[in-house]
Order: C-alpha cells, then structure tokens, then sequence
C-alpha cells in the first residue's frame, strides 16, 4: 500500500515483495471459441451441478437410512461354515479365478495376467488409440473392446452372485449381518421393547469382603492354602474364579465338602490343610465364614 | 468489515486471480444439463468428487470411535453403530459411500471413453484418473478389513492370496500386506494406516493435478 | 463484481432496486451448498458430540464395610465397582475414607486430592497429625475433609446407604459434611 500507483503498464510490487499489485480486472480465458451458449462457472454453472448433487445426496440418504451398513460376527478363522466373497466390485475378478484354464498351475493368468493386462491397457490407452477421431461410433476398436470388457464383466458379476445366492439356499445360510440384525431384534424385543441408545443400568457384580476382621480371614484363610490361589484379597488369579461372593451359591456345608473333595479343577484340600497345623474347627469357622460372604445383603 | 480483511489480504498476496479464474471461467453449452438433458453424463466426475468429499468427512468422524485392533475393532464398529446416535447414518454413509464412489468413477470413466475425450492434449490427465481408480479400489480393499467381522477376514485373506500368486515377489507382497506371517493383529494395523493416511494423501495429490489439468487444458469440446 | 455494470437492471429508471438475476443465482447457490453441506456434517456432528448428550450412568451402590466396623478414625476401605467405557466393561478398584463425624455421621471421603488429583493419605505427616496429607503439593484436610492448605475444595464424598449393618457406597458429589 505504500507504493504510488505507478503506470498501468509497468509492473508494481507491494513493498519490497514479488506479489504485484493489482492493476486490472482480471479476464479469465473463456470458451467464446465453443458454439452456442457458454455460462459462467460461478454462479451460473455450479448451480446447476449442485442442484443435480442435492438430488443425488437425497436419494444417498434414503438409501443410508433405509439400510443399515451390515456387520457380521466376529472375525474367526476357523469358522468353516461362512461363504467368503469380496466387495460387490471385485466379484468379477473373483469369478475370473473359478474357470480352469485360470486356476491351479495357470492361476498366475486370472490374478495377474488378464486383469494387470486389462488395467494396463485402459491406463495406456491415450496413447494406443492415437488417431484424432473421438467420436466412438468412427473408431470401432476400442469400442468393441470395450463393450465387450463390460458384457464380461457383468456377466461375471452376476454368475458370481447367483451362485453365491445358490449356495446360501443350499446349505441353508443365512447370510450372518442378515442373522445378527435378527439376533440383535429378538432381543431387544424381549428386553421390553426399549431403545438401542438408552444406558442400562449397570449391574452389580462384584462385592467387598464381609466381616475382614473375623479370625477365620486373618487367621485361617491367610495360613490355608486357599489363600495361594483365590487371593489374599478373595479375588481370584486368571481362571482361578475369585472367592467374593461366593456365599450366594454356597452354604458353610457345601463350602466344607468342596474343602474335602474339591470342584472342577480344585483338588482336595482338607489334608493339605490339616499337614499344615490349622484344626478341624479352624476349617469348619472359615467354611462359615466364606458361606457369609454374600454380593446381596 | 469482512471485505477490508479480504482487501488488506488481496493487497499483500494478490488471491483475486487464483478464485477469479474458477469462478468466471466460462462453462460451454454442451455440458451443461440445462441446456442438454443428455449433458448429465459430464456430471459423473463432480459427483464422483462430492461422494469422495463425504468419504473424507464421514470416515474422519468414524476414527473418533473406531480402534485398528484385533481386541477391539469389531467391539468398538459396534458400539459405534449400535450404541451410539447416527452411529448408523455415519458408519452407512462410509460403507455406501464406498460403493457408490466406485459406480459413479465407473460411469465417468465410460463417459471419458466414450466421449474419446482422453485424446491429444488430456492423455496425462487419462493416466491420473486411472491412478486414481486404482488407489480407490485400494481404499475399497483395505477399508474392508477394518471392521473385523467373518467376511472382513476372509475377504482380506482371499485377497492377499491372490496378491500372493503374484509370480517371484508374490510372497513379498503377501508379507507386507500381512506384516506377518498370518492375517491379524499386526495386518489390521498395517491396513489401517494405508486407509486412512497412506492411500487418502496419494488420492488428494492425483485428485489435485486431476482438477489442475482439467482447468489448464478445459473440458474437451463438443462432439 | 467484474460483469456488476452489464448486469444493472433494464430499465434504470425502476422506483426500486431489483435484485439482479446474477444475486439471485448467488442466494440459491448458497442455498444448495448449505444443504449439502448440512446434510453431510450435522448426522456426523451429532454422531460426534454423543458423549456429551448421552444422560450420566447411575452408579449402583456397592457393599463396602460393617457399620459396627467404623469408628471416628477414617479408615481405607477399597472396593471393586464396574466402569463401562464405551465397549469396554471392567472392575475397577476404588478406595473410600470412612469414618463418623463429631455429630456421629458416617461419612465416606474420596481419596483424590481436590488440589491436582493425587491421592491422600490419613495421618502420614508427623507435623500434621489426624489429618489427611497429600504427598504431592502438601494439601492437607481436616478428618471431615475440609481444604486446611492448598487445596481450593474439600474432599468429595460418596453417597452413602446404611442397610442391615452393612455401609453401601454409590457415587461421588462434592462435600456435604465438612462446615
């Protein structure tokens, strides 16, 4: 801003910098060359783009909402029962790989050969087809070769899906995002028919110790060899299940007989325990003691 | 007031030409659906861009819940989709999107074809655009693996078979894509940084001298 | 702006300024661009902005200790409650200072510092005993829990249920005890 307006011919900088200062109302280069009607871009011409995208982003939307992307069960490869198949535009590729002479010792042509020959081709074409003509009617060639790709490759797609849709009625598999949808519907009818978006309250799990300074924990439990697996804290290690709570499912009887003759994968523990010095009466006050810790009052 | 800021930042770096020369640049007759009902095929390109724009928006909003994870891919697509609000809209515009990116690139590549208008001087800007497509099945491919489920898996394994009969650098390219020996924890990770950094920085730059070459040579002329 | 002067309305002797077509044009370009614009972004912000929608989970009340148990001297009790984190369900441990105020009131104090978040001890400085200490920035609280030095709040409390004996914790609010 500090420069004087110099002549309109000469070119002047703003300050000290390469950024010219303007000077005219720019003229864009236009297409006057074109016959008939020529537009503005803005806002003339983008106006009529953006009507045909609104419509476009319409028909998108129903589409979204009417159907929920599909998602299946967990990835697990052994699953044997599930029926792999790409995306939608890959399938043709997929079909490809099916016909013998593209497959086992030529699978090299269906993966590689064809469509890497294909692809680069259609990438070369410029300069393949180098004659002036654009007009596809006066350059039969191309034309054909490509109507022809495209017969095939709908042609592929289709019997790749029929197929698959064959197979599904023959083994009688309901495609899983298909059957997870239904899952996911039965239950939330059952639960009362309640919103997927509400918060559930969450359910009380877990406990504390009751009664910690009775001397059937401190004495006993620390000095029985229950404490080397279930915990010092009742908690349990890893498959060892935790012993918080366990009053809810046992009785002190039960509690002693699982004592004596152990349970899934807990052996026998009374002799262990008496080797060690604790007496019949100690296991039987920490068998009552466990029988009181209860989740619920 | 919004028009001294624009001026004392036209006077320092002389912006005026760069979005004059867009916007006043003059459409001819014959792509213009007003005037052609037929014009409607040149809208393919633009609409093609507009989807990928949504693909760009929606999936950075997905990366706010999503986690590239063995453990927790599919717990947290779930959550997403089911748990929480317009979970459903967003993650379903990604997954349509995706297809309908491909029929609409489909569809303005014939139109290109067939109106023969990667001829001289827009042969360059052909090979862009077949790059292109290439990159988008990319992000087709890797996209599907993400969310963790049967047919992600298999897919993904299915694919990287074929990668792998590849002959003499098969195997390697198998062992990049997989990170691994096996389709897993280390191949979700690998694939989501394709998707969503690798891939997308690739399409932007093709997308960017796509439409730089578009405006230097124009739209082809009338048939 | 370049075309504004070819662009005057036809008859300049009109009573009042027309709207050109070429504004009009603009306005309905605007038009469309906000709706395709609205129509992409507000699903997604809405899909963003969930968290801070979504009404807060009511902490259950969890067994903790024996009422017979607690005595005027805050004791550490710790127990387990579950935190849903978005997918992710788990036991956490937590910790509570329980202890009855002068007036016989059980109370159960949070053990995070209301300084900077770090977590208090009972009595662990011998320059201030019966006190809560923090190790980090030397906050220190009365036994109800009141802010003494440093800290700007006193210590939050959990809500507290009496039932058959047992004292049940459920969530944390700020300080109701400490005057």
């Amino acid at each position: 801003m500090a420069t004087p307006t110099g002549n309109a011919q000469t070119v002047v900088y703003v300050g000290d910098s390469r950024v010219a200062r303007p000077t005219k109302v720019h003229v864009p280069r236009d297409y006057m060359a074109y016959p008939g009607k020529s537009e503005t871009f803005i806002p003339n011409f983008l106006l009529k783009e953006w009507m045909v995208g609104s419509v476009v982003l319409v028909g998108f939307l129903v589409l979204v909402v009417m159907h929920p992307a599909p998602l299946g069960y967990p990835a697990d490869p052994t699953n044997s029962a599930f029926i792999p198949m790409p995306d939608w535009y890959f399938l043709f590729l997929y079909q490809l790989l099916k016909y013998p002479y593209l497959s086992e010792q030529f699978v090299v042509l269906g993966t590689v050969l064809i469509p890497g020959l294909a692809f680069t081709a259609l990438t070369l074409i410029p300069f393949l087809d180098r004659t002036p003509e654009r007009r596809f009617t006066k350059r039969p060639v191309p034309t054909m070769m490509m109507l022809l790709s495209l017969a095939a490759i709908v042609y592929l797609t289709w019997v790749s899906w029929d197929h698959y849709q064959h197979e599904l009625k023959a083994k009688n598999i309901i495609p899983e995002h298909i059957a997870r949808e239904q899952e996911m519907h039965a239950k939330k009818q059952a639960g009362g028919g309640t919103g997927g978006d509400q918060p559930e309250p969450a359910p009380v799990k877990v406990a504390a110790i009751v009664d910690a300074d009775d001397a059937a924990y401190k004495e006993v439990y620390m000095k029985a060899t229950c404490v080397q697996c279930h915990g010092a804290q009742l908690k349990g290690n890893g498959p060892i299940p935790g012993l918080l709570g366990i009053g809810d499912k046992y009785n002190a009887e039960q509690i002693m007989d699982i004592i004596r003759n152990g349970i899934g994968g807990m052996g026998a523990q009374y002799d262990a325990n008496i080797s060690m010095g604790l007496t019949d009466q100690n296991l039987e006050d920490l068998a009552a003691w466990l029988a009181k810790q209860k989740a619920t009052p | 007031m919004l028009k001294a800021v624009y001026e004392w930042i036209d006077g320092r770096l002389d912006i005026t030409p760069m979005w004059r020369d867009v916007a006043d640049h003059e459409v001819p007759e014959h792509v213009n659906p007003a005037h052609h009902f037929s014009a409607f095929v040149y809208c393919f390109g633009g609409l093609t861009f507009f989807i990928t724009v949504i693909q760009i928006l929606s999936g950075m909003f997905l990366t706010m819940y999503y986690v590239p994870d063995i453990a927790n891919a599919y717990a947290s697509v779930d959550y997403l989709q089911h748990k929480v609000a317009f979970g459903v809209i967003v993650r379903g515009m990604h997954h349509w999107g995706a297809s309908l990116v491909i029929v609409l690139m489909f569809l303005h590549t014939l139109r290109v074809f067939f109106t023969g208008s990667y001829k001289n001087p827009r042969e360059m800007n052909w090979v862009i655009g077949m790059l292109t497509f290439g990159v988008m099945l990319g992000l087709g491919f890797t996209g599907y693996l993400l969310p963790w489920d049967n047919k992600a898996y298999f897919a993904t394994k299915v694919g990287i078979e074929i990668a792998a009969s590849v002959p003499f650098i098969g195997e390697t390219i198998q062992n990049f894509l997989q990170g691994g020996d096996i389709v897993g924890a280390e191949t979700i990770a690998r694939f989501f940084a394709l998707h969503v950094f690798f891939l997308p920085g690739v399409l932007l730059a093709l997308l960017a001298a796509h439409f730089i070459l578009i405006r230097k040579q124009g739209i082809s002329g009338p048939l | 702006m370049a075309r504004e002067h070819e662009e005057q309305p036809m008859h300049p002797h009109a009573p009042r300024r027309q709207m050109t077509r070429r504004q009009f044009l603009s306005y309905t370009l605007g038009a469309a661009g906000a709706f395709m614009a609205g129509g992409v972004i507000i699903p997604m912000i809405r899909f963003a902005i969930d968290p801070l929608l979504k009404p807060k989970a009511v902490v259950p009340f969890v067994k903790v200790a024996e009422l017979s148990q607690i005595s005027s001297q805050p004791v550490s009790y710790s127990f387990q409650t579950l935190q849903i984190d978005g997918w992710i369900e788990k036991n956490v441990e937590q910790t509570a200072w329980i202890a009855k105020s002068s007036a016989g009131e059980l109370f159960a104090l949070s053990p995070v510092c209301k300084h900077l978040g770090c977590t208090i001890d009972w009595n662990s400085n011998p320059q201030h005993p019966n006190e809560f200490f923090c190790p980090c920035h030397a906050a220190r609280y009365t036994p109800e829990g009141k802010n003494l030095a440093i800290a700007p709040a006193p210590l939050d409390e959990y809500e507290v249920k009496i039932e058959n004996g047992f004292v049940y914790l459920g969530g944390i609010r700020p300080n109701t005890i400490a005057t």
